[in-house]
């Protein structure tokens, strides 16, 4: 009996703190949406994208993926494909960074309120997809554009 | 703006509801399993392998369903068995780098790149940065 009442109240007191965090993030999601608010962090983007050597959009593409998540992200990059010709190159480094860092406040949320330490989390998603999208735009494959365009 | 407040707290109560179909029944079982010696096994079987992130044998059941499932069965896991904050930031980092690789890598291939590259990425960066965060936190 204990037992029911400890794993009871443990199971509905990690559900309680999940709702927490994730009704306002949707709410707060919702009208950042509404209002734009990501195009505008997009433009704030632009020195990132420059730093991958990617098209100007590509911005806005990622940090639709970096708040909303992977497959948020990669519906909004997939839309935009059929909008416009992107380079190959473009979609490769793209989803090499979503891949590493999407969903980051709510992931990093959730794990905070379980006892993570958030800037270690935090740090450590951002700076591997920083470094290796870095690194792999400068690869001799990526550096020319022309070489991996869309088939 | 009262549109999207709606339209936002109807969106977090079904991802709520969603969310604690997987994390409930996980709590519970770890919890009945706890019980018994299940844990007294596993520990020793994956200790040596969890020993490079400096984290118990145990937390190789966290990394597993947050691999195969998703990061909120990884949590319920989490929750439910008894970790150090260290070793909470070590796990939170591996599963934030891998996870939910069935249902990601398939939407990664729809973006038309080379999902398996993909999945070698995150998996590996999970492992490097396990390493680093284990040993850098170390484990207590």
């Amino acid at each position: 009996m204990e037992f029911l009442i400890t794993v009871g109240t443990g199971s509905l007191l990690s559900v309680f703190n999940m709702a927490k965090i994730i009704i306002p993030l949707m709410i707060f999601m919702e009208i950042a949406k509404k209002y734009k608010i990501l195009d505008r962090i997009g433009m704030l983007f632009k020195p990132v994208t420059n730093l991958f050597n990617m098209g100007e959009k590509s911005g806005l593409l990622l940090v639709i993926g970096l708040v909303f998540g992977l497959s948020y992200g990669a519906g909004a990059i997939i839309q935009h494909t059929e909008e416009e010709q992107v380079p190959k190159k473009d979609l490769i480094l793209m989803m090499s960074f979503l891949s590493l860092c999407h969903a980051v406040p709510e992931d990093t949320l959730l794990f905070i309120e379980i006892g993570a330490k958030w800037y270690y989390l935090l740090g450590s998603r951002l700076f591997a997809a920083i470094i290796f999208t870095f690194f792999l735009s400068r690869t001799k494959k990526f550096r020319n554009d022309l070489q991996v365009e869309i088939e | 703006m009262i549109n999207a407040i709606q339209n936002g707290t109807k969106k977090g109560i079904s991802m709520t509801i969603k969310l604690s179909k997987v994390t409930i029944p996980i709590y519970i079982i770890i919890k009945i399993l706890e019980l018994t010696p299940f844990f007294l096994y596993l520990s020793k079987f994956f200790s040596p392998v969890m020993k490079i992130f400096n984290l118990p044998g145990e937390a190789a059941l966290p990394l597993v369903l947050g691999n195969c499932l998703n990061v909120y069965a990884g949590i319920g896991a989490m929750s439910a068995l008894n970790l150090n904050s260290n070793q909470i930031t070590t796990l939170a980092i591996m599963i934030s780098f891998s996870h939910t690789l069935f249902l990601e890598t398939a939407v990664i291939k729809q973006v038309k790149v080379d999902a398996i590259k993909m999945v070698f990425l995150r998996i590996g960066t999970a492992i490097i940065f396990g390493i680093l965060t284990g040993q850098l936190l170390g484990g207590n």
